[in-house]
């Protein structure tokens, strides 16, 4: 078997988990999601901030898309959608940021509706640079202008990204990751007790918006994940055993 | 109908850039072609996204609100580059000196703060993390990985030590291969999601 079919396979049976869960928990049935304190605590300081009328920023990450971390993006648009309040009085002490003008674009063409049906005024959207470091000196700026309350981090980082947590702790918010990369991660890991890793991340819609179809993603990332924890282990042994 | 034409467009595009993964010598031309359209209109998503952050600094300086001085930094220097970059080509040494000699300097000393940042935020990890088995373990593997790179332990090739040193060293990659995997899966299933339209980032907002 060559990679390519290996992919193919995993792939495929991504496709059929997918669908075959979606239609199932459409009609019956629940899959029991996980608890996770550190969602749980970001949900709760978010609400205390729009009650406080202190800003809870939420950044998208410093790019859309990279080769070795392509859903960051996706994902952080994802979870913008979720994280939209609608009420116009939040809407005010909201602020969503970007680090590319394509990554504000789709993010501004969700939270907003049609893009033919205009911008809605009360949105904050803003990109604060077009590169990585120009995003972060702009978003530090951003977050010296207001009384911060909650800060998100979702999307694609690198190291710099814990700069904005150490920041938000020293302004007394309340920081809050689900972002890539690896060393994004290592380094996030320093700054904030509350933090998504690996996998968790992607999860992460899931855990706001307990929809059916986000249920049979959770789903089917757990068979997907045990199956090749249970695949590597089998193959370790046998390549112990001489067998591989 | 506009909702299932988008859903389709999507779908279909998906698929056939992932389908030529797989048949590269059949599909090349057709997803070469889809990658440059996506590229175009990435980068025409750029220019309207610089557009909202000119927006931005010019109602602050208009307006005259807190952090307007800044703004008007931002703006001059945009202003400038690339008033420049319209005249000179990006090759030009002139115009390259000009703007990475002022970048680069600013960009290192972000990275020296990160340094810092980072030394203390290790400093404080028990702070911030509370006495729990990961931040423990974070602080042992940190210590046994600063002083096995430190090269003071040198034991001869061949010996039990050496391969010991090899399997420590090894240790942090399998972590990391584990958590690769764990996004590899996450952003599988986040895609096939869009592709299935499932997810439909690019439709109407709520």
């Amino acid at each position: 078997m060559t990679w390519t079919e290996i992919g193919w396979v995993i792939i495929g049976l991504a496709v059929v988990l997918l669908l075959f869960f979606s239609l199932l928990f459409s009609q019956r049935g629940r899959y029991a999601v996980r608890v996770n304190p550190a969602v749980n605590a970001f949900v709760k300081q978010r609400v205390r901030s729009l009650e406080g009328g202190k800003q809870s920023q939420v950044a998208l990450g410093d790019r859309f898309w990279s080769r070795a971390y392509p859903a960051l993006g996706l994902h952080a648009l994802s979870v913008s959608a979720s994280l939209e309040e609608t009420d116009l009085g939040a809407q005010e002490t909201q602020v969503f940021a970007a680090g590319t003008g394509e990554l504000a674009l789709f993010a501004r063409q969700i939270l907003c509706g049609t893009y033919q049906g205009g911008y809605s005024s009360a949105l904050n959207l803003i990109l604060t640079g077009p590169t990585p470091y120009s995003f972060l000196a702009g978003f530090l700026g951003e977050m010296g202008l207001h009384s911060t309350g909650s800060v998100g981090l979702f999307g694609h980082y690198g190291p710099t990204g814990a700069l904005i947590l150490e920041a938000a702790q020293m302004k007394g918010g309340h920081p809050f990751a689900a972002a890539g990369s690896i060393s994004a991660q290592a380094a996030l890991f320093l700054t904030t007790r509350d933090l998504l890793i690996g996998e968790e991340i992607f999860l992460l819609p899931g855990l706001m918006d307990r929809s059916p179809s986000l249920q049979a993603a959770w789903i089917s990332e757990d068979i997907l994940r045990v199956l090749l924890i249970t695949l590597l282990v089998v193959a370790a042994g046998l390549t112990l055993a001489g067998v591989l | 109908m506009k909702r299932i034409i988008a859903i389709l467009v999507a779908s279909l595009t998906g698929l056939t850039v992932l389908a030529g993964y797989f048949f590269q010598a059949q599909l090349a031309n057709l997803t070469g072609l889809l990658i440059e359209w996506g590229i175009l209109l990435i980068g025409l998503a750029g220019v309207i996204g610089i557009g909202y952050l000119l927006k931005m600094h010019l109602v602050r300086v208009a307006h005259w609100q807190k952090g307007s001085l800044l703004s008007l930094i931002v703006l001059v220097a945009f202003l400038v580059t690339v008033g420049i970059g319209f005249f000179l080509p990006s090759e030009s040494a002139f115009f390259r000196n000009w703007v990475l000699n002022i970048q680069i300097p600013v960009e290192t000393s972000l990275l020296a703060i990160l340094a810092v940042t980072m030394l203390f935020a290790s400093l404080r990890i028990i702070r911030t993390r509370g006495w729990t088995l990961m931040s423990a373990s974070f602080l042992i593997s940190a210590l046994i990985s600063l002083i096995l790179n430190l090269h003071y332990l040198n034991p001869a090739i061949g010996t039990a030590g050496a391969e010991w040193l090899e399997f420590v060293r090894r240790l942090p990659l399998a972590g990391l291969r584990g958590i690769l995997i764990g996004i590899a899966l996450g952003g599988l299933i986040v895609g096939l999601r869009v592709l299935l339209g499932m997810d439909r980032p690019y439709e109407d907002g709520p």
